[in-house]
This record gives structure tokens, C-alpha cells and sequence, in this order.
């Protein structure tokens, strides 16, 4: 060990850490049977999860009109999906860039990630790392992109929705197979994508403007094409999907 | 057993005591509920605190706050046989402090990885899991972060 490892750990050891508080009586109280969520009927358990949602998204970003009905709600492949009867006013980012992360190489992407990476034979043209380990396949430009995959890793058994979608009665939402996982294919008119942390609140302070998108959770990790394709070409994508890119 | 370490990592991680508070809190309900998929024979610790570091690292990014503001080095007492003189102290402080603001200075990552291995003194292992990466990239990461932190203190 180095000096300055032997500084850094002598360091450690004199910061001023807090007294740590006593959670146990919360920690007891969050998971005590009469806590657990209570086993209300499906249509009034998804309301009160609509209300839930709606109080978030209200709250982070002051949306003028979450009085929006909810049409439906589909949790597939780490995303929910919500059909509103009118989208709100949020604030919309137009350069994709801004919303993917840092650009990395393959190669840092392939080491800094937990899990295998897939991809298409063709090696893509950009590479991101953002929110939450999802590793960006950007085939194209970011200004003009053919195609994007996002591959996102689900780190916590009973972690919520990885991200939201809002989308009106001109997105069609078809559940499809990919394979032997269950998915969702969008297509239609263009939808909000948002990134939610793991208390399902939206992390980011704008939406951006999705198009069609195909995605489903294999293996411990939420996949995602986005592209100017239908529901075919978009399946066929994903099938050919290869490990170890 | 574990609240300690939970709450110690969940502070140096958020640099907040409300957020560690929060962040730990969460993180055992979490890990409660995620029991039933907890490998038996796995090392419990890593596992718990990679649900800790999830939650700290929430929170820190929806404050958007860099880590290690409320961090701060105690006026370490030395044993009474080695007690330095006051201007010796003084200089071991100011030193502290110097490396405290250059750890504080590295972009999260580099952060984060010297926090687990110097700071909670975890193995590369045990960081390794707690950061979802490999080993391999715990080994290149505090590498480089090292190297970081020598140029950051002119050593």
C-alpha cells in the first residue's frame, strides 16, 4: 500500500460521521405485515397507483395538467407505460445527445458494464453511458440516428419501473414476444420518455420526444430499440441480437 | 448488525446526513423485500450495501449535489506517547483537509471507487459488488483515481 493509500484510509477513519440514526422502529414499521400493501381489487389498485403517479409527476415537474385521465398502464420490460387522454406540457429536449450520457468507447462500455452487452452485427456508431449503468447503441448520428438500443440493468429484485412513457390514443401499444420474454411494441404518434428513479419519481428535468420503440426484459435487463421501423423489422432487430458484441 | 456500515456508506456516498438517513432507511426495506433472491452462501455484506450505494446514488443525483460537502475530518486525537506538537498537528489537519477537497474534487466515479476501498475499506471484491462493476474495473478505476488524486495534491 502506497502513502497515499495508507492517507486515504487513515483519512477515512477520522471523518466525522454522523451518529447513525436508530431505523430500526421505521425499518420495522415499513415492512410489518400491516404495512404490506393492502390486497385491494385490480381496478381500484390500479387507480390508487395512477393517483401515486400522478402526485409524482405533479410534484417534480409542476405539470399543468396532470388532471389527464389514465387509459391505460402497462408495466413491460422495466418500463410503464401510461396512455393518457392528453399529454401535459413538459419541457421537451430536442438534441438526443443531451439525454443519452457520457459517450464512451465499446471497449469502456464492455468494461464498465456489470452484465453482457448485446448488439447487432454491425458495431455502432456511438456508444453512451447514462442514467442508471443503461449502456446507448447509437447507430447513425445523434442528429440523423438509424437506430437506438439501450440496455438497462435491473439491480434490485423488486425495483420499479425503470422508466415511463406517456403516451396518447394515437400510440398503438402491442404486446408482442421477443422471444420467450414478454414486450411491447409503440408505434404511432410520438410519446414523452422519462427516466424514474427507484421510488418511480422522474430524475430528469425534461422529456424527450420517442418514436417507435420496441421493449421487453431479458435476463435481468431492460432492452430497448427505438427507430423508424415497424413491429416486424423491429422483432426481427431484436432477434438478431447477439451477445458478447 | 449492519445499520452502521449501512448508514457509514449511505453518508460518504451522498454527503448528506438527511439523504444517508433516507437512503439507508430505504435500503433495508428494499433489501427485506429482496431477500427471498438473496444467494445463500453469498457474502451478505456487498449485497446490502450495493442496495445502499443504489439508494445514495438516487439521492445524490436527484439533488444534483456532489458528494462529500458535509465531510469533514475530526481533530484526531493522537495517543499521548506520540502527541505531536500543536505546530505538527496543525500541519496534519491542514494536510487532511487538502486531501479531503482533492477526493472531494474527482468526478464521481473515481469518488466513489476511493470511498469503497480507502474510506469503508472494502476488498476489490466487495467494492466490485457494491458498485455493480467488475473487478477488473475497480482495479483500473482506483488506478486512475490515485493517479488523480497525486496530481490533485502534488505529490
Amino acid at each position: 500500500m502506497s502513502e497515499l493509500e495508507r492517507s486515504l484510509v487513515d483519512l477515512g477513519r477520522e471523518l466525522d460521521v454522523p451518529t447513525e440514526p436508530d431505523l430500526v422502529p421505521t425499518v420495522l414499521a415499513a415492512i410489518s405485515p400491516r404495512s404490506e400493501r393492502r390486497a385491494l381489487p385490480p381496478r381500484r389498485l390500479v387507480l390508487a397507483l395512477a393517483v401515486l403517479v400522478l402526485a409524482a409527476l405533479g410534484a417534480t415537474l409542476a405539470i399543468p395538467d396532470a388532471r389527464s385521465a389514465f387509459l391505460r398502464i402497462f408495466d413491460i420490460g422495466g418500463e410503464r407505460i401510461e396512455v393518457v387522454d392528453d399529454l401535459p406540457e413538459v419541457p421537451v429536449r430536442t438534441a438526443l445527445e443531451a439525454t443519452l450520457g457520457e459517450r464512451v468507447t465499446l471497449e469502456e462500455a464492455r468494461r464498465e458494464s456489470a452484465f453482457e452487452l448485446r448488439g447487432l452485427d454491425a458495431e455502432p456508431d456511438r456508444v453512451y453511458i447514462g442514467e442508471r449503468g443503461t449502456v446507448w447503441f447509437v447507430y447513425g448520428t445523434p442528429s440523423r440516428p438509424r437506430l437506438l438500443l439501450a440496455q438497462t440493468p435491473r439491480l434490485v429484485a423488486d425495483e420499479p419501473a425503470l422508466a415511463k412513457k406517456l403516451a396518447e390514443q394515437g400510440t398503438s401499444v402491442e404486446l408482442v414476444d421477443v422471444d420467450d420474454a414478454q414486450g411491447a411494441f409503440l408505434s404511432g404518434d410520438p410519446h414523452f420518455f422519462f427516466l424514474l428513479d427507484r421510488q418511480g419519481r422522474v430524475v430528469e428535468d425534461g422529456a424527450r420526444l420517442a418514436g417507435n420503440v420496441l421493449i421487453w426484459d431479458e435476463g435481468g435487463v431492460a432492452y430497448r430499440l427505438e427507430g423508424d421501423f415497424g413491429r416486424e423489422e423491429a422483432l426481427r432487430l431484436a432477434r438478431a441480437l447477439r451477445p458478447g458484441i | 448488525m449492519y445499520q452502521g456500515i449501512a448508514h457509514r456508506t449511505a453518508f460518504l456516498l451522498t454527503g448528506s446526513s438527511a439523504d444517508a438517513e433516507e437512503a439507508a432507511q430505504t435500503a433495508f426495506v428494499k433489501a427485506w423485500h429482496a431477500l427471498p433472491r438473496f444467494r445463500p452462501g453469498a457474502p451478505f455484506k456487498p449485497w446490502l450495501l450495493r442496495i445502499v450505494a443504489n439508494e445514495a446514488h438516487n439521492r445524490r443525483r436527484s439533488a444534483g449535489r456532489r458528494a462529500a460537502l458535509e465531510l469533514r475530518a475530526t481533530a484526531a486525537q493522537p495517543p499521548v506517547d506520540a502527541a505531536p506538537s500543536p505546530e505538527g498537528a496543525a500541519i496534519g489537519r491542514e494536510a487532511r483537509e487538502l486531501l479531503l477537497a482533492a477526493v472531494a474534487r474527482l468526478d464521481e466515479r473515481d469518488r466513489d471507487v476511493l470511498t469503497c476501498r480507502y474510506f469503508l475499506e472494502l476488498s476489490e471484491d466487495e467494492t466490485a459488488e457494491v458498485l455493480g462493476v467488475r473487478r477488473g474495473t475497480v482495479k483500473s478505476r482506483t488506478a486512475r483515481a490515485l493517479a488523480r488524486l497525486r496530481e490533485e495534491v502534488g505529490e
